[in-house]
């Protein structure tokens, strides 16, 4: 009989496929949620809009500071997607990463919503009237010079009111803070051309050198350079251009070099001085300079081999115009400077400048021009806020208790001002200090204007604008917040804006003529405006102006191997990350670094040599101490960094700021040595020296790349749990 | 029986069974599934708007007897234009019932005018409602049936919503799944084709294609009528995308 014979498994297989087809069919007459959904139809609905039809509006991407214009498709009324604007001449229809995961800021379920007022260690929801009122009454009878402001890079009409609003409190003291702004390469260019920036044409050269330039990941303004990158790669009159990178950890850039060389730590500026040397063509002050910067002694300073020092030589001096880039790599350490100055006077012997180093074009109004800073400056802030200084502390959406290195104790300093203002979208680690957190519209949802520090082909202003309605009732454009406040001083001068978009329209309107607009009716100039998201504007370039000065160019021998800390810590910019402030959007979590593909946490990077003589592994646990402090962190072996130098990614390591920041991964600044550049005073970041301890631990690393991921996948994780439950650190 | 044969011999009487099954007809586009009634927050009369007229009353004076035969893409104005249908925005109904004094007062009136005072929108729910992995896009069956083959305009859109002129508020009467969708882009429906020297006889073929776009290949030989068929589109991407 077959029925007896039928045993449970055949029986089972055969029932799965008519349970399939009796399922299939079964859905046959249940919709999904008929009757349960609410479909909300417009009130008055604009002509344009029509359910199901995305339409689309131009704006400014605020992620970073380069600038690129985006395009935003808005379906519903709801933001989905941005792209790049393709008339920017900044990143002409492209956008990074980071720009992308920027509607996850806008949406972000982590966002402070309401006015909070500290009330011992809880925020108590206040309403907006209050908030104005108690900084109002907070600000009576302090003195200009006891209130301060800290901001991150501001320009166009909000610098404008911010200046306005200051001036009314008669204070001066505005403190500008990008964590991972190249400073140090501006003041020595501002030395070499007479510019902070100049214009790179990375395009126009046939070799590029780059110490430590990550152009194509984090450098100044990505996205246009990688534009400029694919233009050199296609080749000049046929050459297809070569990139040389020298750094001692291998950034995005420097995994696309043709020839990536690892330089001891520090040593950049020597091996510029020795290609110098090797080139054979300088003359006067630079040959003198250079004399004793000989193949053999620069080898055995930096590392690198006295061939490629020949070759390097050799292709530089076979196709001209190259160029040479002075990167963050070369910047952060006692002697920056010095080392930016050596690679820019590198520019000078080839005859670079004027050919792929051009002047710059500039803003007509110079008032919009971005206010810049870097980490000297947070330090003048903390001495002074440690000294007592300040009453009244204000902080722009900047987070410096994060950013600061340890060693700062800023959190402790910014305890000392009486009351601090905090103008926030999280509840990040200094928003938490802070007595008062008003929390603002995101970029998506606020007006604004924005001139980008590295312009490009013609000046322009970029337009901000909102794409879609306010998420939460309760949040407020800082232009709008500003224009409060200075209507609490100047209620005469400012009555006539009723808001920040009147405000801004009447600038803009007001200066119709000079913003290309004077055949233009008002409503027409406004409308092009919006529409485009950009005025370009034909400024004024300002020329060129230094010259190769060697006075007071000398470089120190490289550092002697510290017995106790015997490598080094660079804390390591990467092209997801940043500086951290936008680690709480889940994409930038989720996509792997380029370079070691790990997701969701930090990492070590150590060389393989380091490594096999400390008997270290990927996946080891190891504790890092550096004078300062220690963090414990997986490892990761990687061939991209130089034996003597160990990295750790800043932008991880959160304390705060919401469900998909805090708890992931170290942060570097926790153990970042107190160590200045001797000329500018920013922080030498990669000054720390530390040493490597295992803790005897070890997980798999949580990654893209490479077989050991297979075989993670395949054969050690238990497959029979859901990946919320596997708990990877247990699973080795 | 021998072991190895067990296995296969099930599995030969399941798919006899499922081909047997498949062999009896589908169901068509006129099964009616018919949903549940939902409770709107106004009992929209559909009938009213979009009923036929009543043919001894001209004047349309008994609201129980005849409608006004308005056709549904005058409110419904979106689906000709987008995947979604959408739902009149509020402005729509007011933009006529401003002007039709006669039923200011009636009760469901005196609510519209409500919401709209109140500039709320009104919180339909959604009575046909597909998974959200599933896109149907109403401007092709639109582009399709009533631009390009001229059919009535609610004869077509009854082919999903049923005799909605003849509802209150509307409810679903057919299946809405994937089946019957199947059902109807199964069947052999007459194409237009280029003529022998390549010039199409209407529609819009597209490029070289003799045949309607996203179409499958039409038969090879003429029917007995001498009609030229092909089957509906066919690719799993066209509604799950
Ligand atoms: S580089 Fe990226 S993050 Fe910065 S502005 Fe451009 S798109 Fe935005």
């Amino acid at each position: 009989m077959i029925d007896s014979e039928f045993d449970r498994r055949d029986f089972l297989k055969v029932l799965g496929w008519g349970g399939a087809a009796v399922a299939l069919s079964g859905c046959g007459n249940t919709s999904i949620e008929d009757g349960k959904e609410t479909i909300v139809s417009y009130v008055q609905a604009k002509d344009y809009v029509i359910p199901g039809v995305a339409v689309y509006f131009n704006s400014t991407c605020a992620q970073c500071d380069a600038g690129c214009s985006i395009t935003g498709k808005i379906r519903e009324g709801r933001v989905l997607k941005l792209e790049g604007n393709p008339e920017s001449p900044i990143n002409k229809g492209r956008l990074c990463g980071l720009g992308q995961a920027s509607v996850q800021h806008h949406y972000n379920p982590d966002r402070v919503r309401e006015p909070l007022l500290r009330q011992g260690d809880k925020g108590e929801a206040i309403s907006w009237e209050k908030a104005y009122g108690l900084i109002n009454e907070k600000l009576s009878g302090v003195k200009g010079e006891e209130i301060a402001f800290i901001t991150g890079d501001v320009s166009g009409h909000q610098k404008v009111l911010l200046g306005n609003y200051m001036d009314s409190l008669g204070s001066k003291n505005h403190f500008v803070y990008e964590a991972a702004a190249p400073a140090v390469v501006r003041a020595a260019n501002l030395k070499a051309y007479g510019v902070e920036m100049p214009r790179y044409r990375i395009d126009k050269a046939k070799v590029v050198l780059s110490f430590g330039a990550d152009f194509l990941g984090t450098w100044v303004s990505p996205v246009h350079f990688a534009q400029q990158y694919a233009a050199f790669r296609k080749g000049v009159d046929g050459q297809r251009g070569v990139l040389i990178q020298a750094e001692s950890k291998m950034t995005l850039t420097g995994a696309n070099a043709d020839r990536w060389l690892a330089v001891r730590p520090g040593t950049e500026g020597i091996l510029a001085l020795g290609i110098i040397n090797a080139l054979g063509i300088a003359t006067g002050d630079v040959a003198q300079l250079v004399k004793d910067y000989d193949k053999a002694r620069v080898s055995r300073d930096t590392g690198v081999e006295p061939s490629h020092i020949d070759k390097i030589a050799a292709i530089l001096r076979l196709r001209s115009p190259s160029l040479v880039l002075a990167g963050s790599a070369a910047e952060g350490y006692v002697h920056g400077m010095q080392n930016a100055e050596a690679i820019n006077l590198l520019n000078y012997v080839l005859g670079n400048v004027g050919k792929t180093i051009e002047s710059p074009v500039s803003v007509p109004f110079p008032q919009l021009a971005p206010s810049k800073g870097n980490t000297a400056s947070l330090k003048r802030l903390n001495d002074d806020l440690a000294a007592g200084k300040y009453k009244v502390l204000f902080n722009i959406a900047t987070n410096p208790v994060f950013t600061a290195p340890a060693s700062y104790k800023f959190g402790d300093s910014m305890a000392k001002a009486g009351f601090k203002v905090a103008f926030a979208h999280y509840l990040d680690e200094t928003a938490l200090q802070a007595d008062l957190v008003l929390p603002l519209d995101s970029e998506m949802e606020d007006w604004g204007t924005h001139v980008p520090e590295y312009l490009t082909e013609t000046a322009q202003i970029n337009i901000q604008q909102p794409l879609m309605e306010r998420l939460h009732a309760n949040t407020r454009g800082m232009g709008d917040i500003l224009l409060a406040l200075v209507k609490q001083r100047k209620p005469e001068e400012y009555k006539a804006f009723d808001d920040y978009y009147g405000y801004l329209r009447g600038a803009m309107l007001q200066n119709k003529g000079a913003l290309g607009g004077a055949e233009k009716d008002d409503d027409n100039f406004w409308n092009d405006t919006l529409s485009n998201g950009i005025v370009k504007l034909s400024g004024p370039s300002s020329a060129l102006s230094g010259k190769a000065d060697v006075a007071g160019l000398k470089l120190p021998a490289p550092r002697e191997a510290d017995k106790e800390y015997p490598l080094r810590l660079i804390a390591s910019v990467t092209s997801n990350l940043r500086d951290g402030r936008h680690t709480n959007q889940p994409w930038i979590q989720e996509s792997p670094d380029p370079l070691t593909t790990i997701v969701w946490d930090s990492w070590i990077e150590m060389h393989p040599k380091k490594a096999a003589e400390l008997g270290i592994v990927e996946g080891d646990i190891v504790k890092v101490t550096s004078r300062t402090g220690s963090i414990s962190a997986q490892v990761y072996v990687f061939p991209g960094i130089h034996p003597e130098a160990v990295s750790i990614p800043i932008g991880r390591g959160h304390e705060a700021m919401g469900r998909y920041a805090k708890g992931y991964g170290v942060n570097p600044f926790s153990i970042m040595d107190s160590v200045f550049e001797s000329t500018t005073g920013e922080l030498a970041m990669h000054e720390t020296n530390v040493n490597i301890a295992k803790t005897g631990q070890r997980v798999i690393v949580v990654k893209d790349e490479g077989p050991v991921g297979g075989k993670q996948m395949g054969a050690r994780i238990a497959v029979s749990r859901s990946t919320d439950q596997v708990d990877l650190s247990k699973e080795v | 029986m021998h072991r190895y044969l067990r296995f296969p011999a099930m599995l030969a009487c399941f798919l006899m069974a499922v081909t047997c099954h498949a062999a009896t007809d589908q169901p068509l586009t006129t099964e009616d599934a018919l949903g549940p009634q939902i409770q709107q927050p106004i009992e929209f009369p559909h009938y009213r708007h979009a009923g036929n007229r009543n043919p001894v009353d001209p004047t349309n004076s008994d609201p129980t007897k005849g409608g006004m035969e308005i056709n549904c893409q005058y409110c419904h104005t979106y689906a000709r234009r987008s995947l979604t249908a959408g739902i009149p925005p509020l402005q729509k109904c007011i933009g006529c019932h401003q002007n039709i004094p006669t039923v200011r007062d009636k009760p469901r009136i005196v609510e519209l005018f409500k919401y709209w005072d109140a500039k709320k929108a009104i919180p339909w729910k959604k009575v046909h409602d597909l998974p959200d992995f599933v896109r149907f896009n109403h401007e092709r069956h639109i582009k399709r049936f009533i631009e390009q083959q001229g059919r009535p305009v609610q004869e077509v859109c009854g082919y999903c919503h049923g005799q909605v002129k003849e509802m209150t508020t509307a409810r679903r009467q057919k299946p809405i799944t994937m089946g019957w969708c199947r059902s109807c882009h199964m069947k052999d429906h007459v194409v237009v084709v280029a003529n022998k020297d390549g010039i199409p006889e209407g529609g819009t073929p597209l490029g070289k294609q003799d045949y309607w776009y996203t179409f499958q290949k039409p038969a090879e030989k003429r029917n007995a009528a001498g009609e030229l068929t092909a089957k509906g589109p066919n690719d799993c991407w066209l509604c799950h995308k």
